[in-house]
């Protein structure tokens, strides 16, 4: 008999309510601050509904130049990692494991920014306007795309593709034969769920002059002209419940589940296409007015020699504090948003409640996710003023959306057998719920919990931009000034964070 | 009797489906009865109500002298003490390990709080542990369920039932979703342990050749009616009378 004694789980629970605990201190979060502050958000709130319907006709062309943005960016972000993949996908050796291997670094260094700041960065090479916003989409579609392809590559059986490359085909051949068929359905599905989150990102690229209605927006809250605030978040919740909706059809037929004829097929893909030329070839052109091979070498001068007294800097001024600060945004926010997509997901759940309440609720959280999340950080700045706190309750609302509809995917996926065997077995209800429910669920909750957290970390490094506190402000800054070297320790710093916590989240996700 | 069973009926869809009409027997404590009968007759809804998950529409279901079907609330529950069930599917909690989903069993006999914190205590541990000995899993007391095979799972699922030390051992087609081999040793399991500890043996099966080679006698369903009850070595020509009304299902 062996007899391994593992921490148990209640060890693990305390551990992180501690290291939440220290986040929050951290990062000065107030509750008392927030209530005492309510009737400032309640203001913003009721200045915004009804909105000023007239403004409704001027918002139509930046929302259009956002789903143009998001649509050309993710098409031509998903084309790329297909391309590029294959290369980094172990399984199919088509280049030799180093290449293989700095590939894949690129793919991870790239996938550590945040959308936000590469289209700041565009700005710098293509000018003001959709064509950066474009790029940084691409950009940004591509590294996660390619991760995501690389990792479904990588599972699929190669059975078929050793067989094929055995009879002599070439390896091109034998990857559209034997291995593109098998990832089609998840590589459509991934891209499809890139087009969602990216409508929503691409709203926030005006904000740092890359196109769209971000630019809008940023300068009707920074006037405090809230009525037509409110109409553009209308306008671009209608948007993002079109292309979600869009979206969850399509994915549905890709991944088989919804049946579609060979006509049908056909009308589909030739109205993407006719999108998708319609997006780009009304894409503005690039200004490359500002740009000079000078400014592009400098740029990339910065990343190579960085500025490492700034990067080993102690003290609260210093890049390590300000990482910190950063992750702890992150965490609390995270926290704090699990806690409020718990009861959301209970209510939302077609299980729990009559199906048209279920629906309702459901409603909350995809409002809530429609809004660029700079928006919230915006309106919080308004009661709690600019600091780490705010950053923490825009990042706890941010979360709500995507956290909660995966804890309700997870309530209704549940396996009821063993309830009701413990059932007859004499167990009161509240332990059948420790003893039948949680063990299921808690996995699927940590899971979706640990890969906010990830994307968190992310928007939490561009926070800084609107005042809320870590790392934004000091790497916005250093690039508006064109002090590269700053900027490159900047970007060595979150890299490696990003990575760190990637490395930490994948052995949690073993457990 | 042991166990008796009168007029039990069960109907659902507002009386539209008739599950189980009248059926009644008894069997004697240490009896290994199987139930047969074609799908649909009612052998689910009979273990369901025998382990009260449901209750009957009519008559009267009398474990050791007290009243299942009259029971409520925390009487009910004690009287389930001395029941162990187990399901075609398993019914276990696949993703905590063999040991876990035993020690759920434990769970009745415990005070609330240490049962929600999981502080089963050396006892109740050692003893889970040597029933998943006494299964041949003790090599696999902390593998997660869902990494094991359908046997495996069953055998966990014993254990489990095995750990309320019951009275009364239910089991709901045990080893359907099992292929034959592994059936007949699951079963070979159940008997062996059954005559070792005298245990009361209702089985569901719907494989007539498994019901005669391991059971002492056999009650036919048919549409809710006890249409056979008697010894297990019968000919054939004895239970038409079950398979009657669905002849696809005959033997």
């Amino acid at each position: 008999m062996t007899r391994r004694r593992r921490c148990p789980g209640w060890v693990w629970f305390l551990a992180g309510l501690a290291l939440t605990a220290a986040a929050a201190w951290f990062t000065g979060c107030d509750v008392g601050l927030l209530w005492a502050r309510r009737d400032h958000l309640a203001d913003i709130l009721r200045r915004m509904f009804p909105p000023d319907w007239g403004y409704f006709a001027r918002v139509w062309a930046p929302l259009w130049a956002t789903v143009q943005m998001s649509v050309t960016g993710t098409a031509l972000g998903s084309f790329l990692a297909l391309l590029t993949a294959p290369l980094c996908a172990a399984g199919l050796g088509a280049v030799p494991a180093p290449v293989r291997h700095i590939l894949r670094a690129l793919v991870q260094v790239l996938r550590s920014f945040p959308a936000l700041i590469l289209a700041l960065a565009a700005t710098f090479l293509f000018g003001l306007g959709a064509f950066a916003g474009t790029a940084a989409i691409t950009l940004y579609t591509f590294a996660i795309m390619t991760r995501l392809t690389y990792d479904d590559i990588d599972a699929a059986p190669d059975g078929a593709f050793t067989a094929l490359t055995a009879m002599g085909a070439p390896p091109c051949r034998a990857f559209f034969a034997a291995v593109l068929p098998r990832i089609a359905p998840s590589y459509l599905a991934n891209a499809l769920y890139m087009l969602e989150t990216n409508v929503r990102h691409s709203a926030i690229l005006g904000y740092v002059g890359a196109g769209g209605v971000g630019l809008l927006l940023s300068e009707k809250l920074s006037w405090r002209e809230y009525e037509k605030v409110g109409a553009i978040l209308l306008a671009l919740f209608l948007a993002v419940c079109l292309v979600e909706s869009a979206s969850a059809c399509l994915t549905a037929i890709v991944t088989g589940r919804r049946k579609a004829g060979r006509g049908l097929r056909r009308a589909i893909i030739a109205a993407s296409a006719l999108l998708f030329l319609a997006c780009t070839a009304t894409v503005g052109p690039p200004d490359f007015a500002h740009a000079s091979l000078r400014a592009v070498g400098n740029m990339l001068l910065g990343l190579v020699r960085p500025d490492w007294a700034f990067f080993f800097q102690g003290g609260t001024g210093g890049l390590g504090w300000l990482l910190l600060e950063t992750a702890a945004i992150a965490l609390a926010g995270t926290a704090v948003g699990a806690a409020l997509s718990l009861p959301l997901a209970l209510l939302g759940s077609g299980r729990l409640m009559p199906r048209g309440a279920a629906a309702l609720f459901r409603l909350i959280p995809m409002a809530v996710r429609s809004v660029p999340f700079l928006v919230y950080g915006l309106v919080f700045i308004r009661a709690t003023g600019p600091g780490a706190f705010t950053g923490v309750l825009t990042i706890a609302v941010c979360s709500v959306g995507l956290v909660t509809k995966r804890f309700t995917e997870a309530i209704d996926g549940m396996d009821m057998r063993a309830w009701d065997a413990l059932a007859a077995m004499g167990v009161p209800a509240l332990l059948r719920v420790r003893y039948a429910l949680l063990p299921q669920l808690l996995p699927a909750f940590g899971s979706a919990v640990l890969y906010r957290f990830d994307v968190n970390l992310r928007e939490a490094s561009v926070l800084g931009m609107v005042g809320a506190g870590g790392i934004g402000a000091p790497l916005v800054f250093a690039m508006n000034r064109f002090q590269w070297p700053t900027a490159g320790a900047i970007a060595i710093g979150l890299v490696l964070m990003v990575w760190l916590v990637d490395l930490l989240s994948a052995r949690l996700q073993k457990r | 009797m042991f166990l008796e069973v009168e007029g039990v009926s069960k109907s659902y869809d507002n009386g539209r489906v008739r599950a189980l009409d009248g059926a009644g027997f008894a069997v004697a404590e240490g009896q290994f009865v199987s139930v047969i009968g074609p799908s649909g007759a009612g052998k689910t809804t009979l273990v369901r109500i025998l382990n009260g998950s449901e209750q009957c529409d009519a008559g009267s279901v009398v474990l050791a002298g007290q009243r299942l079907d009259q029971a409520r609330g925390r009487a009910k529950r004690s009287m389930q003490k001395r029941l162990g069930t187990i399901y075609q599917d398993f019914a276990l909690v696949e993703n905590v390990s063999a040991l876990a989903n035993v020690l759920t069993a434990a769970v009745p006999d415990m005070g609330f709080f240490p049962a929600a914190l999981g502080l089963f205590g050396p006892d109740r541990r050692d003893r889970a542990r040597r029933l998943l000995d006494r299964v041949g899993l003790a090599d696999k007391a902390d593998t997660p369920v869902q990494d094991l095979s359908g046997g495996q799972k069953q055998r966990v699922a014993i254990a489990r039932a095995l750990m309320r030390s019951p009275a009364l051992l239910l089991a709901d087609e045990p080893v359907a979703s099992l292929d034959p081999v592994t059936g007949r040793q699951i079963l070979e399991l159940l008997k062996d342990i059954q005559r070792a500890e005298g245990l009361t043996v209702v089985m569901n099966s719907h494989n007539l050749d498994f019901a005669r080679a391991f059971s002492d006698r056999l009650i036919g369903l048919n549409a809710g009616r006890v249409v056979y009850d008697g010894a297990a070595d019968t000919p054939d020509e004895a239970l038409t009378a079950v398979y009657a009304a669905a002849p696809e299902a005959a033997p």
